[in-house]
């Protein structure tokens, strides 16, 4: 049982983190560039790109300020780029996966300096100002991972059948 | 057409803040089912899988009833809803006004309930141990970040459902 706060907001965004890993295993290129629920435009390799950037949107700029790094799969042309911007080749897969991964480590380092007192702190989201606490963040975050992983779950199925994951 | 929840800022307490996200997610499942015929909430939109957005409203009353009713409160000697029915029941649904009508009006019963129960508990409560119906031990934070994340997910396969159905994503 994860009763404290902190550990359980680590313990559903883990979960959720191996899930779509697992939605996405053995799968070729091809499978997971698929837009596989069609007329939805959403792809597996999509929503990796995009929890890339959310991880970085949120950890990096949201929560530690660092936003001059240059948004992950981002252009200014097409703010659907990290679903649309892929041919589906074996290196955006790669690339994918590895910022992914890397925005997954930057986190979990900087969740290792928090604890559960730091949970109501307030922070400044966004440029306009905007206020969350660090709970409101955390608990987003679990949310929207959740609801991807209901995409990947409907996509998965439609490429090979499998609803195990 | 990306599909991603906006994002509400929330400043309060631990349970305001998931009781937030909870109320949340109905507002998308109930605004997922709006607007359409009664035979397009029944409709398997998505094959091969076997859900259907009436499904997921009456799978959400039973998810409803068991964590609010039965593991806070304490009631695991009550059956659970749906539990005669082998699929829980997200198959017991039919294409018809009466059907999609009691699903809700079940549904919403389930919320009224929740909600007074969210109204009692207070943040000290949260490290409180529970017991669910397999005998394993949650905490009630556990049990309220669990119901935000399932309600979550399943409004992930309502999403496709109703893009399926109608082509609507908002």
């Amino acid at each position: 049982m994860e009763s404290s706060e902190l550990a359980t907001y680590r313990n559903y965004l883990g979960h959720f983190r191996r899930t779509l890993e697992r939605q996405c295993a053995d799968l070729s290129p091809d499978q997971l560039a698929t837009r596989a629920a069609s007329p939805s435009t959403l792809s597996l390799l999509g929503l990796v790109r995009h929890m890339a950037l959310v991880e970085q949107i949120w950890f990096r700029r949201a929560l530690q300020g660092l936003t001059d790094e240059p948004k992950l799969f981002s252009d200014d042309a097409d703010r659907d780029h990290e679903f649309n911007g892929f041919a589906g080749t074996a290196a955006e897969v790669e690339e994918a996966f590895a910022a992914w991964h890397d925005q997954i480590a930057q986190a979990d380092t900087w969740l290792d300096t928090q604890d559960d007192g730091a949970m109501a702190d307030q922070v400044i989201y966004n440029s306009d100002g905007g206020k969350s606490s660090k709970r409101g963040i955390l608990v987003h975050l679990i949310e929207e991972y959740a609801r991807h992983c209901g995409h990947a779950d409907l996509l998965r199925e439609r490429i090979d059948g499998r609803t195990d994951l | 057409m990306t599909i991603s929840g906006a994002f509400e800022p929330h400043t309060g307490g631990e349970v305001e803040t998931y009781a937030a996200y909870l109320v949340g997610h109905r507002a998308v499942l109930a605004a997922k089912c709006a607007d359409l015929t009664p035979g397009e909430p029944t409709a398997r939109s998505m094959p091969p899988s076997d859900l259907s957005l009436l499904g997921l409203v009456r799978h959400l009353a039973r998810v409803e009833h068991y964590w609010f009713r039965m593991v806070i409160d304490e009631h695991l000697d009550q059956p659970r809803l749906d539990d005669d029915d082998p699929t829980g029941g997200f198959h017991r649904v039919e294409p018809t006004l009466e059907s999609v009508a009691e699903a809700f009006s079940r549904w919403q019963e389930q919320i009224e309930y929740a909600d007074a129960c969210l109204g009692r508990l207070g943040d000290t409560d949260l490290g409180s141990p529970r017991r669910t119906r397999h005998g394993d031990e949650a905490s009630v934070r556990d049990v309220l970040v669990h119901l935000v994340e399932e309600y979550a997910r399943h409004n992930g396969h309502a999403d496709l459902l109703r893009e399926a159905i109608d082509g609507r994503t908002d």
